[in-house]
């Protein structure tokens, strides 16, 4: 019942103290977390952006400058003059200066003719009328193709730019060093896995992959394209093969090209998953700590109140036999007290019987015989029961009271050698030689006698006691001895040679009910008592002892002011 | 000599029953009560020198007894029986005005010595009662005249 009322308590406390810090810290973990994730991914996406649009901008400024170096050319010399090949290759050479982004460069007529070419191929003389990009060129002034194979049969681009002179329109075009350009759009750098492609308006790669895809493929990718012209467009998706991406999209000038900026999601939000880590180990560290500390805490507390409700308990046992024993002390005064009335009447009844016997002698009606010497034999003896039996009732009665004490001026001269006369005659019987050595000058005492009385005697027994367990019935040595101490102080010690007293012991000497007799021996109270009565005495009660020496107690006292009036 | 004249007072009959008879063996005079209410009904009608006062009794107890004795009959010497080995009561008693106490179980020459002892005391405070009372009627002849010239 008791074990398992414990239990609960036990399991009550125990969940409290874990949920108590657990919660907000749980809570501030979770929080923590939460904004962590949140800033980091406006981060990511806002720098994913802002990469994308800058990105943007540089790419295309390089297209708008090969565009404008085209335009150029195209103003500065005529149709005549740049359908030379000799005159092509010296304008392509101070291009290359300029701009080593282009490979060649070719002149065509308007009907499509490839006038003039310088550069790795031999195209001279080809018919472009009928390409998409001459027909572009010739309807909107310039062209910027995307990447095709072409008569060559080698994945590029082209940018042309049409010119008109008297009349007469010409185009000049240029390709683009897909290896230079491809570096230009490649060149961004986020994180590990950070990628920038290009795809034109089919989904087909103008660019190489970091990633894998290589010109003109089309990746299987999903890809979300933003609202408006110039706008970018962020998402998170995963790729072909299940990889999950953080993309920024945004379209080039013309809404011919996409281009796609992303990361892997594990590369950009590394630093969420370290610290989503860290927040785990945290958890379980301080998780454990908090469990660890409340574990110990609880067991601290439940083994504190078992101790309590322990010692309450014995507290409670020894309050009942404190009582008890209470109550025998006053049934017994009572009882005794009730005894003393027969015996009275008792007492008076054989002194009339006496009286009337010897009345009857005296008449003579009663002759001298056997059977009344008998029967006056049996008187006296009637009479000395009743004496012995007041003798008893007397003794309890002693036992059972409670007396107020009387103070009287004691000399210690007198008092000490009357109380070891009390002892006297146990302490020879069991071999110890009883020596008072009480100083000349020792002061009155202002006490109670009989108190005193008591102190001393619990004292003395207790050091027979002590005695006999260490030497048996011989070689015991018991001293008392008095003397005064500075202020007016006197001093009393009691010394034995007995089996001593452990020093866990001597601790709790004073304290009520502690007791190293056998059960139903000592109640423990004897030396506390004595301690009460020394306090109320005004004076200090000490011990000293070594285990297997002996034991000294002194008692220190005040002494009787000298001129009693004062006080 | 004027012969003592003692009371019993305690609840035990047979106890003052037997005491008397013994007492009356012994020469002495004795009355008995089974009560406190009864010992100061007595006293009102009887000359009683000593009275022997049991402490513990029902309804009126010995020392409510003795103080009402004390009260209503100073000169009425008193000794108190007690069961009651405490000082206290003894103690108590003498504080309220008895001569002297006696332990039970007491034996009967215990009894009438201390009786005696009372009736001694009680013998010595009525000589002086009577000596200042006959100093009183003993006046001097200028006392005399001015109680004359009084009006």
């Amino acid at each position: 019942m008791e074990q398992k009322h414990f239990k609960v308590i036990r399991k009550k406390i125990l969940l409290n103290m874990i949920l108590a810090p657990v919660i907000p810290f749980i809570l501030i973990l979770g929080i923590g977390y939460y904004y962590f994730v949140t800033s980091l991914e406006t981060n990511a996406i806002a720098s994913m952006k802002r990469i994308s649009e800058d990105h943007r901008e540089m790419i295309e400024s390089f297209l708008t400058e090969r565009k404008s170096d085209l335009e150029f050319i195209a103003g500065s010399y005529t149709f005549q003059e740049l359908s030379r090949p000799k005159a092509l290759a010296e304008v392509f050479n101070r291009l290359q200066e300029k701009s080593d982004a282009f490979t060649d460069l070719g002149i065509f007529n308007d009907a499509g003719l490839h006038v003039a070419y310088h550069g790795p191929y031999r195209l001279t003389g080809k018919i472009y009328k009928d390409t998409q990009w001459f027909q572009e060129v010739i309807k909107h002034g310039y062209y910027i193709s995307d990447v095709f194979l072409g008569y060559r049969k080698v994945p590029h681009f082209v940018i042309a730019v049409a010119h008109e002179e008297e009349g007469n329109k010409w185009v000049i075009r240029s390709t683009i060093d897909t290896f230079r350009f491809n570096n230009l759009v490649r060149k961004v750098h986020i994180g590990k896995t950070g990628e920038a492609y290009l795809l034109n308006a089919e989904g087909m790669l103008q660019t190489e992959r970091h990633s894998g895809g290589n010109l003109m493929d089309k990746p299987l990718d999903r890809i979300q394209y933003p609202e408006s012209h110039r706008s970018t467009k962020s998402f998170i998706d995963k790729d072909a093969n299940g990889v999950k991406y953080l993309y920024a999209t945004t379209w080039m000038k013309d809404k011919k090209w996409l281009l796609v900026i992303r990361q892997e999601k594990a590369d950009a939000f590394e630093a969420l998953t370290s610290a989503a880590y860290l927040i785990i180990l945290i958890a379980i560290i301080g998780g454990s700590v908090i469990v660890t500390v409340a574990f110990y805490l609880t067991n601290g507390i439940v083994e504190r109140m078992t101790q309590m409700d322990a010692e309450k308990d014995q507290l409670g046992q020894q309050l009942i036999r404190a009582s008890r024993l209470a109550e025998i002390g006053e049934m017994s005064t009572g009882f005794a007290h009730e005894i003393n009335n027969p015996l009275q009447i008792m007492k008076s009844e054989q002194s009339l019987i006496e009286i009337f016997i010897s009345e009857l002698k005296e008449k003579g009606q009663l002759n001298q015989s056997e059977t009344l010497v008998e029967l006056e034999d049996s008187l006296d003896q009637i009479g000395l029961q009743i004496n012995r039996c007041a003798k008893i009732t007397q003794s309890i009665l002693k036992f059972g009271r409670q007396s107020e004490p009387v103070a009287v001026d004691v000399d210690f001269k007198q008092f000490i050698p009357e109380v070891t006369a009390m002892v006297a005659k146990k302490a020879s019987v069991n071999g110890i030689s009883l020596k008072e050595n009480v100083s000349e000058d020792t002061p009155l005492i202002h006490l109670d006698p009989g108190q005193l009385q008591q102190v001393l005697l619990n004292l003395f027994n207790n050091a027979i006691d002590a005695i006999i367990e260490r030497h048996g019935s011989s070689g015991g040595k018991l001293i008392v001895e008095s003397g005064p101490k500075e202020n007016g102080k006197v001093e009393i010690t009691v010394k034995d040679n007995g089996q001593g007293i452990s020093p866990e012991n001597l601790k709790k000497i004073f304290s009520p009910f502690f007791t190293t007799k056998p059960v139903g021996k000592g109640t423990g109270l004897g030396l506390s008592v004595c301690y009460g009565i020394v306090d109320s005495m005004g004076g200090i009660m000490d011990v000293s002892s070594e285990k297997g020496i002996g034991t000294t107690f002194t008692i220190t006292l005040p002494a009787a002011s000298p001129n009693p009036l004062i006080l | 000599m004027e012969k003592m004249k003692m009371m019993l007072v305690d609840d035990e009959e047979r106890f003052l029953s037997t005491t008397k008879k013994l007492m009356s063996k012994k020469g002495y005079d004795v009355i008995t009560a089974t009560s406190g209410a009864e010992a100061l009904e007595k006293l009102k009608y009887k000359d009683i020198h000593v009275v022997i006062l049991d402490v513990k009794m029902p309804d009126m107890d010995g020392i409510t007894t003795l103080k009402e004795i004390k009260k209503l009959f100073p000169l009425v010497e008193v000794i108190m029986l007690t069961g009651h080995a405490t000082v206290e009561s003894a103690i108590d008693g003498l504080k309220s005005g008895a001569t002297d106490y006696l332990m039970k179980p007491a034996d009967i020459e215990e009894l009438i010595q201390k009786a005696d002892e009372a009736f001694e005391k009680r013998q010595k405070m009525e000589q002086k009662i009577r000596m200042a009372q006959a100093r009183k009627f003993m006046k001097s002849p200028r006392e005399i005249i001015r109680e004359t010239e009084k009006p």
